[in-house]
């Protein structure tokens, strides 16, 4: 598997047709390790198609086409096997979506135990802990590890699919508008985590929003789609203070 | 204007609570009229129902149905083997290459096998498998039933596997987990209860089976299934021997196939039953 140390996220010319339909058209940006990128745009100008060409999980999509270049790090997205893209990425989706038939434990746990990264049942215990604290939600279900999805709040269901995700200890983490459905309190504890998560694990943190002021809190750089187009990528502070682009200025105000 | 549609309203449920009260009242009158006139037999002839052969045509009840029921019970074990993994395999290709023009035949192949007499079945396995071996036997019977329950089953799994919401595939993808894993740790354990009721209704339907019997089992009235060496010889099942004892003019044997039908009723409630009880429901 061709791997080189770095973890960045480079998207060159990135062009993906949905039955033939063009869905992003000519994208570059990049992610940096240790910072987190907030992509923002209407729906349907492709945000969620990008995250899921970086992990290539667009593949399940029979009638999507993809042109141009991805890189993580040294490894070519777009002609790897995409089970070793997924071994550096790990994604939260939308709506939480923990394994429902899997308890609390094991949902953090079927990742490491399926990849081999735990030797022992107290190496696979540490992982779930660890990434169970990373979450914020270790002190809510220390007690009740064996209880089931169900029984849980929606935030604390979406913080337990960050948990599955973090126990992979993933280079680049890609997120689609996990706090979109959920409570604040559960949206500040994931938004913490992030920055937590980027900052000491030198992880890519990508994060497809639809609030700015999600962005404005937590990205250190921001990408703005329109109609499948980059029309503003730059550092949070200059996209959110001098926008120099009309859409830019109509999702930062809450018009489009 | 109003009242014409309570009216309506009104009239379209009285006839809809009309036809689910007909169909209940139908599925009751056959259960009823099964157990009343079994309940009596299998209570004279007491254990002797469930171990000995029928007994002799014109005679009393001191007999029963072992044979027949000893042939049922490996019948559909048997075919259980055969016909399960190849059933749920299939359902799981379908599931998850519902695209690829080898599914679509492979969808056409089992439809058509919903669709075509399962006497044909019978036929064929009498045209390929008897007369090669050139005995009725409980296999060639086997083999029947597992044809029978293959497109039940793999169409009742491949619904249920289709069930599953795709976010949590996505989820499995999502962590590196290849098409396997994912069939294997996510969806299939997510449609568990679907994939049993799938199997149950296959072996329900092999088990209620006569058509495909017909040229295949041999009808063995008295004789038992001993050894592995008897699944190549003939054999009865519960369905065939309710068929040759009700076209037989003789009243006690006509007693016997009642109790037969009740037992074999019961057998396919207990296993309805048995799956509701051991597979828990996954509450998304």
């Amino acid at each position: 598997m061709a791997r080189s140390d770095g973890t960045e996220v480079t998207v060159r010319n990135l062009r993906v047709y949905i039955s033939g339909r063009p869905i992003l058209k000519g994208i570059n940006l990049r992610a940096t390790p240790g910072s987190i990128l907030a992509i923002m745009g209407p729906s349907g100008s492709g945000k969620s198609t990008l995250i899921r060409v970086i992990n290539r999980l667009i593949d399940l999509n029979p009638s999507a086409t993809v042109e141009g270049e991805v890189y993580i790090g040294g490894l070519n997205v777009l002609s790897a096997d995409p089970y070793d893209v997924r071994r550096l990425t790990a994604m939260v989706f939308q709506e939480p979506n923990p394994f429902p038939h899997l308890s609390i434990f094991d949902n953090v746990a079927i990742g490491p135990k399926l990849h081999g990264l735990a030797k022992s049942r107290a190496d696979l215990e540490e992982i779930v802990r660890w990434a169970l604290e990373k979450s914020q939600l270790w002190e809510e279900v220390k007690d009740r590890l064996a209880d089931y999805p169900h029984q849980l709040s929606g935030g604390q269901r979406q913080r337990l699919s960050l948990a599955r995700a973090l126990a992979l200890k993933p280079k680049v983490l890609l997120l689609d508008e996990p706090t979109a459905n959920i409570d604040p309190v559960s949206t500040r504890k994931i938004e913490e985590s992030l920055r937590e998560i980027a900052r000491d694990l030198m992880t890519t943190v990508i994060i497809v929003t639809h609030t700015p002021q999600q962005a404005a809190r937590i990205a250190d750089y921001i990408a703005v789609l329109y109609n499948g187009e980059l029309v503003e990528y730059g550092p949070a502070r200059e996209v959110i203070l001098y926008p120099k682009n009309e859409f830019t200025k109509k999702i930062l105000e809450g018009v489009i | 204007m109003y009242r014409l549609r309570r009216l309506k309203s009104q009239l379209f449920t009285a006839l809809s609570i009309a036809v689910a009260i007909l169909v209940f009242a139908t599925i009751a009158h056959i259960l009823l009229s099964v157990a009343v006139n079994g309940v009596g037999v299998i209570a004279s002839a007491g254990i002797d129902f469930f171990v000995k052969p029928p007994p002799p045509p014109g005679a009393g009840l001191e007999g029963g149905i072992g044979p027949a029921l000893a042939g049922t019970i490996i019948l559909v074990a048997l075919s259980a083997v055969l016909g399960v993994p190849l059933a749920v395999l299939t359902a799981v290709f379908l599931a998850e290459f519902p695209h690829s023009r080898f599914s679509r035949l492979v969808k056409l192949f089992t439809n058509s096998l919903l669709e075509i007499p399962t006497v044909l079945v019978g036929m064929l396995v009498y045209v390929t498998l008897v007369t090669s071996t050139g005995s009725y036997s409980i296999l060639a019977g086997a083999v029947a039933l597992s044809i029978v329950l293959l497109p039940y089953t793999s169409t009742y799994v491949e619904r249920a596997l289709e069930m599953v919401p795709a976010t949590y595939k996505e989820a499995g993808y999502s962590i590196g987990l290849k098409k396997a894993q994912v069939v294997w740790y996510v969806t299939s354990r997510i449609a568990r209860r679907g994939i049993a009721a799938g199997i149950l209704i296959g072996l329900a339907k092999a088990a209620g089976e006569t058509a495909p019997l017909l040229f295949t089992l041999g009808g063995a009235l008295y004789s038992y299934p001993t050894s592995p060496a008897s699944l190549l010889e003939p054999g009865n099942a519960i369905p065939l021997l309710i068929f040759t004892l009700t076209l037989a003019p003789y009243e006690n044997w006509h007693s016997v196939a009642w109790g037969a039908a009740l037992i074999l009723t019961l057998m396919v409630l207990g296993l309805i039953i048995a799956v509701r009880l051991v597979v828990r429901e996954v509450k998304v």
